[in-house]
């Protein structure tokens, strides 16, 4: 008769919080669940993007092509790791520049000194060691930065040293502009072989980019000695600026 | 109103996240650079570190454009401003010259010096917005409120009625 007696609604209470209880357990183990099924998917997408990444750096794999240096005319040079050096080997001072071609601080050091640096080379005054880097490609519409490295390098191969200085000296005094598109490879080829390149030497190392893995090694070197500017510039080993390479030049 | 903040947070730090993300997926050996320059780090971490950060950013970008596991997020992304911060403070404090690397590019920059305490600002204010989320992840238009919907408090707790009506 009476179904509202104390002990019923009690038990009744009861029964309530144990449902609710059950409910609020079967949800703490759903969002759990979901949380982790979503933890889940964001592992895998990160763990996809870092091996994509990881495929795509080929930085310090093995260079196919690594670039000599071809024995004619009349500056000597040499292959010293990642630097070219060129110069009599009995100079008195080596300088080490770092420079990437379309660095346009690289281009104005040249401007300044470039001169004065061919003459201490051919004199015997001085060996440069070139530590030619590629960083900038992002600056042209072209990857002119490596492309134009790439020519230089095939050009110090197939013609040597003095080809190799003439167009260096020839590419920062006409750097192109950053933003736009470098010189192409025919215009590479063209002033290669005004710098005294048989052009049917370097054609196919240039439109091939073979020093492309060496390239991209080399500026990983710069990158672990510690340089993150170009130009830096070294005298001798000792970190000097281009005030000090002026008087270096002018001893 | 407090889930509109939120919303105004998660937006803000996560369109920063996914940016600064993106920007250096194209190259990553510049990443790797980015990292070495900062001079921090054994050499045998620095290039899994150049790589996996990008990844990160991208992620958690995404995580809070969307807002989903936005707490969780919120603290992975505190804790990478705190680690920004120290890492740019550390390079500033030392003399370095170098771009902080934060939207890709990285390495010597001659203007360094004056862009620091921009950087480090910036930095500042992603990590309170961060923060904020850390302590309230609620938010408007989250995912989060549809991955993880209340079903039991409904009906018996009036507060969460309440909440549901103006969600």
């Amino acid at each position: 008769m009476s179904k509202n007696t104390p002990e019923r609604r009690a038990a009744r209470a009861q029964r309530a919080a144990e449902a609710l209880k059950a409910q609020q357990a079967a949800e703490r183990k759903r969002n759990l669940m979901v949380g982790g099924a979503v933890g889940a998917v964001v592992l895998v997408i990160i763990g996809l993007l870092y091996f994509a990444l990881n495929a795509k750096d080929d930085t310090g794999k093995n260079a196919k092509d690594e670039p000599t240096i071809a024995a004619n005319g009349e500056i000597a040079g040499e292959i010293d790791g990642f630097g070219v050096v060129v110069g009599d080997p009995g100079a008195p001072d080596t300088v080490t520049i770092y420079e990437d071609l379309q660095c346009p601080a690289c281009a104005s050091l040249e401007t300044q000194v470039g001169e004065q640096v061919a003459a201490a080379i051919a004199e015997g005054r001085i060996r440069v060691d070139y530590r030619m880097v590629s960083f900038l490609d992002r600056a042209s519409t072209n990857d002119y930065s490596s492309r134009a490295m790439n020519a230089l390098l095939v050009v110090l191969e197939e013609a040597g040293p003095d080809a190799f200085l003439k167009l260096h000296d020839d590419l920062y005094a006409n750097q192109p502009g950053e933003g736009g598109a470098g010189f192409e490879d025919d215009e590479l080829i063209d002033r290669a072989v005004q710098a005294g390149a048989v052009e049917a030497d370097i054609r196919p190392g240039i439109e091939d980019k073979v020093y492309d893995q060496w390239i991209k090694n080399a500026t990983d070197q710069m990158s672990k000695d510690g340089v993150n500017a170009t130009p830096t510039i070294r005298i001798n080993g000792e970190d000097a600026d281009g005030q000090k390479l002026v008087e270096l030049l002018q001893k | 109103m407090k889930d509109w903040i939120g919303l105004v947070a998660r937006l803000v730090t996560g369109g920063v996240w996914l940016v600064a993300g993106a920007l250096k997926l194209p190259d990553p050996a510049s990443s790797v650079r980015a990292v070495r320059a900062y001079d921090l780090l054994p050499e045998a971490v620095v290039p899994t570190v150049g790589h996996l950060l990008p990844a990160i950013e991208v992620a958690i970008g995404l995580l809070l454009v969307l807002g989903v596991l936005t707490r969780f997020a919120s603290v992975v992304s505190a804790l990478l401003f705190i680690a920004f911060i120290i890492g740019i403070a550390s390079a500033w404090a030392r003399g370095l010259q170098i771009d902080c690397g934060c939207f890709g590019g990285g390495g010597y920059d001659a203007e360094a010096e004056s862009k620091y305490p921009w950087d480090i600002a910036r930095d500042v204010g992603l990590l309170a917005l961060s923060g904020w989320l850390v302590v309230r992840p609620r938010s408007k238009w989250a995912l989060d409120r549809l991955l993880f919907r209340s079903t039991s408090d409904l009906s018996c707790d009036e507060r969460n009625v309440h909440v549901e009506e103006h969600a």
